[in-house]
């Protein structure tokens, strides 16, 4: 048994070509034996895992983006300071004694080395030693750290203080394994090369399918020549056809919060932080594709939110039979609500506690299904 | 009179992967064994680890899968964007997704793949122990489906169930006794899918389904999970027929 988290979202994409196939057409699946559009589950992730709201929501617990941080332990290990102090410019007192100078360079640099590839120093004839050695101890392109690998960088600085030793493959090899990134324990990850990083992913994403039936619409374009002055032809200088249509998807979400709380190391406020991210990010973030085209961004106009320990369901039956009529959402919202009414009248409760937020008809609002998204309810 | 477990599976999209070893991911028209047993493993929260249990899951029980509704075949063109071996190499493993594509666009290759769905599909699937003593009761199967400990989906994770599976354990002599003596709820969102009176049935074994078959096929089929680590199947016998639904599952 475990506390699911199930999100049922309907947004409306005006004109749009959001995921695409081999032939640069939007993709579709079949429903309910009527043709609808389709925007993939891993398209979805992608656009969350990447969005604004990922890095700002986690602002203190994804940690900080550096090509620095070598120069930063460096500075830790000859000051003898915790390196937290030292990211964050405080003045604080030294936690242990300092190490000398070569050592503290040789240090920073392995250390630097399991996260990017150090910069290659020129050798120049610049006087500026410092310049140059910090340089020697930045990494080629910005790397990640979370806060739990900072602690373990600290922690492996204190052992590597008390012992005097250089540090051993094994050492660097653990500041990698202790990372707990929310990212990949919402979604997972996946290799066979290396099964100890392996993560089970404790959300599931659906394909988002239009409530609808969709014809894919052809834009027949072509632009002209702006130096052509029609006096050789008069043709135009590019003719091509993009694929494109609208509408209205269903999208369902399933968090297994407990397989999250896991993942994240038992953390289980960070786990409610998570969630509520993921929830905030679904609602307001889409896939990129052709955006400069189409300008298609678009909020969910409505979610249902439900908690419970009830084996999860989508409710996409309830658009099996293609929605139709002139108000496409407000039939949607009630066949979804309807649909959910019977399902529980049918099979019995499906779920402890639902809320909603229906963003047309201006009832409820987005900050009530974060607030009950996230936090231990069971 | 022997038990069955029987429950339902039905969601927009289900992918149940045959052998693949490219960048095309095929699936089979209906549940493989190694979904089935590992659907049951999510409810239970047997991990992917747990070798030893998952072996003892699977060879204890066996299984039938009717198909009711063979839904329609879509592919999926998916691209994946990566970064290049050498750009892995000094910085992997990245913290985030974030951080792994927004690397430079010069060190992002992408990797192709096309991956096929079913959509519509809705499948009745039969359980029965194979053994004196198998690791659990059906009646502890049928519960753990009600209340999964791992989220519970059609062979791909992006394929989520869209109806309760409804599991009922029920006695009869044979599959046929067992399906007519099942109850499966259609709530009437679901007329366009369910209700057909003739299905796929296939079956394990040499066992008399009960069934009046005119001709059945018989395949070899690669779905028998051995080893996860390593990704072993072995193969197995599935015999196949076109069966008169009983009223209660269609």
């Amino acid at each position: 048994m475990a506390e699911f988290i199930q999100l049922h979202m309907l947004a409306s994409y005006p004109p749009s070509n959001l995921n695409r196939d081999d032939l640069g057409r939007p993709k579709t699946a079949m429903m309910g034996g009527a043709c609808r559009l389709r925007v993939s589950s891993q398209s979805l992730k992608r656009a969350w895992r990447t969005s604004e709201i990922f890095k700002e929501a986690f602002g203190d617990h994804l940690g900080i983006r550096t090509k620095e941080m070598g120069w930063n332990i460096y500075l830790a290990m000859k000051g003898g300071k915790a390196l937290s102090d030292v990211l964050e410019e405080r003045d604080a007192a030294p936690v242990r004694t300092g190490v000398a100078e070569k050592k503290a360079v040789e240090w920073g640099q392995a250390i630097a080395a399991q996260f990017g590839k150090l910069k290659s120093v020129k050798d120049s004839n610049e006087e500026n030693t410092e310049k140059k050695k910090k340089e020697s101890l930045c990494v080629e392109q910005m790397v990640h750290f979370s806060p739990d690998e900072i602690a373990a960088i600290d922690a492996l600085l204190s052992r590597l203080v008390e012992s005097g030793k250089d540090p051993s493959d094994e050492d660097l090899a653990l500041l990698r394994e202790e990372n707990s990134a929310v990212d990949i324990a919402m979604f997972g990850r996946m290799l066979a090369s290396s099964p100890s990083f392996n993560c089970e992913a404790a959300v599931q994403v659906a394909h988002a399918i239009t409530v609808h039936r969709v014809a894919v619409e052809d834009d027949y374009f072509t632009a002209v020549d702006d130096l052509n002055r029609g006096i050789e032809d008069v043709g135009a200088a590019h003719v091509g056809q993009a694929e494109f249509a609208a509408g209205l998807y269903y999208a369902y979400l399933c968090i297994n919060r407990d397989l999250l709380v896991e993942n994240l190391g038992g953390k289980s406020e960070l786990a409610d932080k998570t969630i509520a991210a993921l929830t905030e990010a679904a609602a307001k973030v889409g896939p990129k594709g052709k955006q400069n085209s189409f300008a298609s961004r678009a909020y969910a106009s409505y979610i249902l939110a439900e908690r419970g320990s009830q084996q999860p369901r989508s409710l996409a039956v309830a658009f099996l039979k293609p929605v139709g009529g002139e108000d496409y959402l407000t039939t949607a919202v009630n066949v979804l609500e309807k649909t959910r009414e019977n399902m529980e009248k049918t099979y019995g409760a499906c779920a402890r506690d639902t809320m909603t937020m229906n963003a047309a008809a201006g009832v409820g609002t987005l900050k009530e299904i974060l607030t009950f998204v996230s936090g231990d309810h069971a | 009179m022997p038990e069955y477990l029987l429950f339902r599976l039905f969601g927009p999209m289900a992918a149940w992967g045959g052998v693949a070893v490219g960048e095309y991911r095929p699936s089979e028209s209906h549940p493989s064994r190694s979904a089935i047993f590992g659907l049951v493993a999510a409810a239970l929260g047997i991990r992917r680890e747990d070798a030893a249990d998952l072996k003892e899951l699977q060879e204890s029980y066996r299984m039938a899968v009717l198909v009711n509704t063979p839904g329609s075949l879509i592919r999926d063109y998916h691209t994946t964007q990566v970064p290049s071996e050498i750009t892995k190499k000094r910085a992997w493993p990245f913290a985030t997704r974030r951080e792994e594509v927004s690397i430079h666009r010069d060190d992002l290759n992408t990797i192709l793949s096309t991956r096929e769905y079913f959509c519509d599909a809705l499948y009745t699937v039969c359980i029965r122990a194979a053994t004196e003593n198998p690791p659990y009761l059906l009646s502890e199967l049928a519960e753990a489906l009600n209340s999964p400990v791992f989220t519970l989906y059609l062979g791909r994770r992006s394929c989520p169930v869209a109806l309760p599976l409804q599991p009922q354990v029920v006695r009869g002599d044979n599959l046929r006794a067992a399906m007519e003596a099942a109850v499966f709820q259609n709530i009437g969102m679901m007329s366009p899918i369910a209700g057909k009176e003739r299905g796929m049935l296939f079956w394990e074994d040499e066992e008399n389904t009960g069934f009046a078959v005119e001709s059945s096929q018989t395949v070899q089929r690669r779905d028998v999970a051995l080893n996860r680590r390593r990704w072993q199947f072995t193969e197995r016998k599935e015999h196949g027929a076109l069966v008169q639904v009983p009223e209660g599952v269609r």
